[in-house]
Parts: structure tokens; C-alpha cells; sequence
């Protein structure tokens, strides 16, 4: 599937029918995409769906095998280095430096990122790291402890785009909480992210925008909110006396009547369906919200149907 | 040339660095003992026909001058096994290692070329093993003085020991650097490069011990190594030039390739 791509001058990244082959193996295949500045981008997929891939060719780790891309403004094949001078990167499952303190890891990958590390202690203090902390080795961490440390050296320059590979895998729910409040920060503060996740409940809450990749392709791109509106809800309603026949209202499906309650799942718009249930005998309505999950497997489920009708 | 990392390389190495160039100077310092303890003896052993001479020679060195034992110091599996723990061990696992152990794409996240990582590292190597070449002749030139031999060697010749014996261990630290570059894993890197200093080894060892097989020599690089000529102030360009030439090759190699590979994620 492709998007209409918008305006290059905008994107801070663009990918033009972006291919990658290992051999046999078609990593990523035809993929055109664009990242505005100043949002979230959510890309979702799961293991081994091409997240990676897209991350390490857009950081110059890998070499397209055709199409093209660019991340701020510049061409990943021939400015790499530039590109990473302006880039926070936060690899899935970092690996750092055991033998050496949390502090002289930051210290360090700053001095090669050669910019200051303008927003490291404000990092520290919201993800917890407090200075004893940062002081101990980084052997004697927790896994947590770890992806902090790599959520902190990826943003401590404070870049125009942060690459986030599954940033939050390893960290307990008080500091998700406290990551998804800075990437709401960051936004508000013009940065753009680019957040590769398997947590579909992350990229609803932080995400502007979605891609959804399987098997190198793009199955979807959109704005989360229009995902969303698209998406199948439950809906249940209970009537005074008996319920009303509603097999027949436009956008209801799977209708089952049991006495005076009916569950059914609605595909249409929400206040088309409120207008047209609307009578006094309405006692309760409850309509579940849309959830992304139900996008993603819908994207996957529709995918195996088609190969499996291919095959 | 990244300066940071150059130095934060160093600093890692420098607890083993310290340990091993101790060992070296502690070597070095032994030959001229062990060649004032046992030369006479391995002399009237060879002049008896008790054992061959060959026996008592090795590589280009022998127990029967003072430049001989300090070659043969040098050329010693021990001298070798010190050198070594850089030439071969820091550089196969300078990228490999690093990769397997996921930490490589944090470095290269930074704004690092593949060409200025890989310069960085191979100067680390040359100068880690530049640091243990001369802790080998320094401490061959402190037991020199200890043992009364000092004026036995021209030492204005040391200086030119020194660079013959820094050639030939960074043309086997830049095969190792080049095998590192080209695998995704340590270990392969490890065993081409281990495979490759051995049988560099295996045929200037095999040369002098069988007169017959000496031609084996001259494909090895240990070969070109001859403190005992320079010492004797018969230094030939030519073993210079052919180890600057076995440095340029996997250089050339190495610079060519590193930054034209993919890097796919860790396994």
C-alpha cells in the first residue's frame, strides 16, 4: 500500500519506494513514507516485520537496494554522518559499556556525539537516575536501568529527531508513564520521533501518526485518530422493556439480542449510530472505545486472508 | 582519526597493556641472561654433535652471538604470544567483538565515519603494539647492561630494530583489523587471523630448522624480521619495504570494504 506522500520540504524523513533484499530475503520492499517535523511517528510491526531494517538504512548502517531516502533533508547513502551528528539513536536492546559507570557512559557517547549534553540532567531526573545511580557501574544494572541510560544518551543532545527503536521495552509502568510525558514534551518543543513499537497501547496514547509494516511492506499509514475512526467499536444497549429490532440500522453488525440488552459491533461513525438509536426507552449505552490493536491485527488478519487466497 | 575514542580505546587497554608490557621488559631483560648462562654449553653441544645446530637456532636467531639471542628473544613464541595479545587480540575484536556484542551501532550512531572508526583503531593498535615492541627491546637493552653486554651491540642500531619489528606486528594487527571488518562475528575473525600468523610462523620456523625447506621463508612475514642483521648494521630496505607493503594491502582492503557493508542488526 502507499500513501500519498506529502511535500518533501516538510518531511524530516521521506522514503521513495525504499527496497532492501538480503539475498532472498526482501527486508523492505517498495516502501514510500513521510515524517513530518514536530510529530510522533509510530511504526509498528512485529518481530522481523522490517522495523529495524527501515532504522539502519535510514542511519546509513545499511545500503538500499533501490528506492531512495533522505532524513533532514539528506540523502541516508552519501550523509550518514551528518545525519547521525543531528540524530538521537536508541538501538533495541542496547548494549553498553559494563566496565564503565552510567555517568561515563553519557559522558562519553556525548564527547562522540561532539554537541552538549543540554538536556541530561533534566533526563536524569525525570526518568530517576539519580547521581548515586549514575555513579555505580553499568554491569551492576537492571535491565531498566539499562534502557534509561539509552533513552538519556539518545536525547541528551536534545536532537531535532530522536530514532527510538522499542524504547520502552525493560521499563517498569511508572517510568513509561514518565517517558510518554517526554515525548509529549519533546513534541511541544518542535523535536521530531520516529518510534519503532510492538506496544500497540504506547502508540496509540504518544503516536500522531502510524505506519503498520509486515514483511517488509506497508500495510497502512495514517493518522492515529483516523485509524482509529475507522475502526470496529463493541456497543452495547439496554432498553426498557423489550429491546427494538435493529438488525436492519446501517453500520451495525454481529447484532445478539438478549432480552433487553443488545451487543453489536458498530462499523460506521459514532453520532450517526447515537441519531438513529436515540428514544426515551434508551436506559444505557455503552460504546467501547476504538483500539488500535483491533487496526493491527484487522491489517494482519486481511494480509494472511489474501496470502492465504494467493496460495 | 577520532581523538576521543583513540583515547578512550587506550584507556581500556591499559591494565593489560601495563601487565604485558611488564612481561615484555621482563623477557627481554632474560635473554641476555639466558645467552650468558648457556651459549658455552649449547656451543660444546653443537661442536660434541650432540644436537644439531639447527636445534639451537630459531627463526633467524641462534644462542651463539648476542644479536642472534636477542633475535631469537624476539622471534620466541613468548615475545610473540606478548605482541600478539595486541596485534591479534585487540584488532579482531576491535569491530567484530564489538558488533557481536551489540555496542558497535552505538559508536556508529555517533557522527563517526566507518573510515574514521576504522583509522582510529588501527592507530590504537599500532601504538599499543609500537608500546610492546619496545618493552621487549628495552628490556632486551636493560639486560644487556645488566649481564655486561651493552658493548657487544651497536645500540644506534635499536631504532631501526624497533621499526622492523613495528612493521612486521602492524602488517599482522592490519590483516587482523581486515578480517574484523569483514566478519559479524569474533570468533571467524579470530581464527583467519590466528590461522594466518600461524602459518606466516610455521613457515619461517619450518625453513630453519630443515636446510632443505629454507625457501619457506620467504613467504613469511616473520621472514622479514631480522634484528640480528640490522644489529649487525646489515639492515636491508627491501624487509622493510615488503612489510610496509603487507601493512598497505589489508589497510587498502579494509578501508575499501568497512564502510561499503551492511550492518544488519546483532543476531
Amino acid at each position: 500500500m502507499h500513501a500519498e506522500p506529502m511535500g518533501t520540504q516538510q518531511a524530516v524523513i521521506a522514503t521513495r519506494g525504499l527496497t532492501k533484499h538480503y539475498g532472498p530475503v526482501h527486508a523492505l520492499v517498495d516502501l514510500t513514507l513521510d515524517v513530518r517535523a514536530g510529530e510522533i511517528f509510530g511504526f509498528l510491526g512485529p518481530n522481523g516485520a522490517g522495523k529495524s531494517t527501515m532504522i539502519r538504512t535510514l542511519l546509513g548502517f545499511l545500503h538500499p537496494t533501490a528506492g531512495s531516502a533522505t532524513v533532514l533533508g539528506l540523502d541516508v547513502t552519501t550523509a550518514s554522518v551528518e545525519i547521525r551528528a543531528r540524530t538521537g539513536y536508541l538501538p533495541g536492546g542496547i548494549a553498553l559499556y559494563d566496565e564503565l559507570s552510567g555517568a561515563d557512559v553519557l559522558s562519553y557517547l556525548n564527547d562522540l556525539q561532539g554537541r552538549e549534553a543540554v538536556r541530561r540532567d533534566e533526563l536524569c531526573e525525570r526518568l530517576q537516575m539519580s547521581p548515586s545511580v549514575l555513579r555505580r557501574k553499568v554491569r551492576d544494572y537492571s535491565r531498566g536501568m539499562r534502557q534509561k541510560i539509552g533513552v538519556i544518551q539518545a536525547l541528551q543532545h536534545d536532537p531535532e529527531l530522536a530514532i527510538l527503536d522499542e524504547p520502552t521495552e525493560g521499563l517498569d509502568p511508572l517510568m513509561q508513564q514518565a517517558f510518554y510525558s517526554l515525548m509529549d514534551d519533546l513534541r511541544a518543543a518542535g523535536r521530531t520521533i520516529f518510534f519503532s513499537s510492538h506496544i500497540l497501547s504506547e502508540v496509540e496514547r504518544i503516536c500522531d501518526q502510524v505506519a503498520i509494516i509486515r514483511a517488509g511492506h506497508l500495510m497502512a499509514l495514517q493518522h492515529v485518530d483516523d485509524l482509529l475512526a475507522r475502526r470496529k467499536r463493541k456497543v452495547s444497549l439496554r432498553w426498557r422493556g423489550s429491546a427494538p429490532d435493529l438488525s436492519e440500522l446501517p453500520g451495525l453488525a454481529d447484532v445478539v439480542v438478549k432480552g433487553d440488552r443488545i451487543e453489536a459491533t458498530l462499523l460506521g461513525e459514532v453520532a450517526g449510530f447515537v441519531r438513529a438509536i436515540a428514544s426515551p426507552s434508551l436506559e444505557d449505552l455503552t460504546i467501547e472505545p476504538a483500539r488500535l490493536e483491533e487496526a493491527f491485527l484487522e491489517f494482519y488478519a486481511g494480509d494472511e486472508a489474501s496470502e492465504e487466497a494467493r496460495g | 582519526m577520532n581523538l576521543r575514542l583513540f583515547v578512550q580505546t587506550l584507556r581500556w587497554q591499559r591494565i593489560r597493556l601495563l601487565a604485558v608490557g611488564l612481561a615484555a621488559f621482563g623477557w627481554g631483560a632474560l635473554i641476555p641472561t639466558i645467552y650468558v648462562g648457556f651459549s658455552d654449553a649449547f656451543r660444546e653441544m653443537v661442536d660434541s654433535g650432540f644436537l644439531p645446530e639447527e636445534l639451537l637456532s630459531f627463526g633467524s636467531g641462534n644462542f651463539f652471538s648476542v644479536p642472534g639471542a636477542l633475535t631469537l628473544g624476539l622471534q620466541h613464541p613468548l615475545a610473540i604470544a606478548f605482541v600478539g595479545i595486541f596485534a591479534i587480540g585487540a584488532t579482531v575484536g576491535a569491530v567484530a567483538g564489538e558488533r557481536e556484542r551489540g555496542r558497535l551501532e552505538v559508536l556508529l550512531a555517533r557522527p563517526i565515519s566507518r573510515r574514521e572508526l576504522y583509522s582510529t583503531l588501527m592507530t590504537a593498535a599500532v601504538l599499543l603494539v609500537g608500546l610492546i615492541v619496545a618493552a621487549l627491546l628495552v628490556g632486551q637493552i636493560a639486560g644487556l647492561a645488566l649481564q655486561g653486554l651493552i658493548d657487544e651491540v651497536q645500540l644506534g642500531w635499536m631504532p631501526l630494530v624497533f621499526l622492523n619489528g613495528l612493521l612486521l606486528w602492524s602488517a599482522f594487527a592490519a590483516f587482523g583489523m581486515a578480517a574484523s571488518v569483514s566478519f559479524d562475528r569474533h570468533q571467524p575473525a579470530l581464527g583467519v587471523t590466528m590461522a594466518f600468523v600461524l602459518l606466516n610462523y610455521f613457515l619461517e620456523i619450518l625453513g630453519s630448522l630443515w636446510r632443505d625447506v629454507q625457501w619457506s621463508q620467504n613467504y613469511s612475514l616473520f621472514h622479514y624480521f631480522q634484528p640480528g642483521e640490522i644489529l649487525a648494521g646489515k639492515a636491508d630496505p627491501y624487509d622493510f619495504a615488503l612489510l610496509g607493503l603487507a601493512i598497505a594491502i589489508p589497510v587498502i582492503y579494509a578501508l575499501a570494504v568497512f564502510p561499503r557493508r551492511d550492518l544488519a542488526a546483532p543476531s
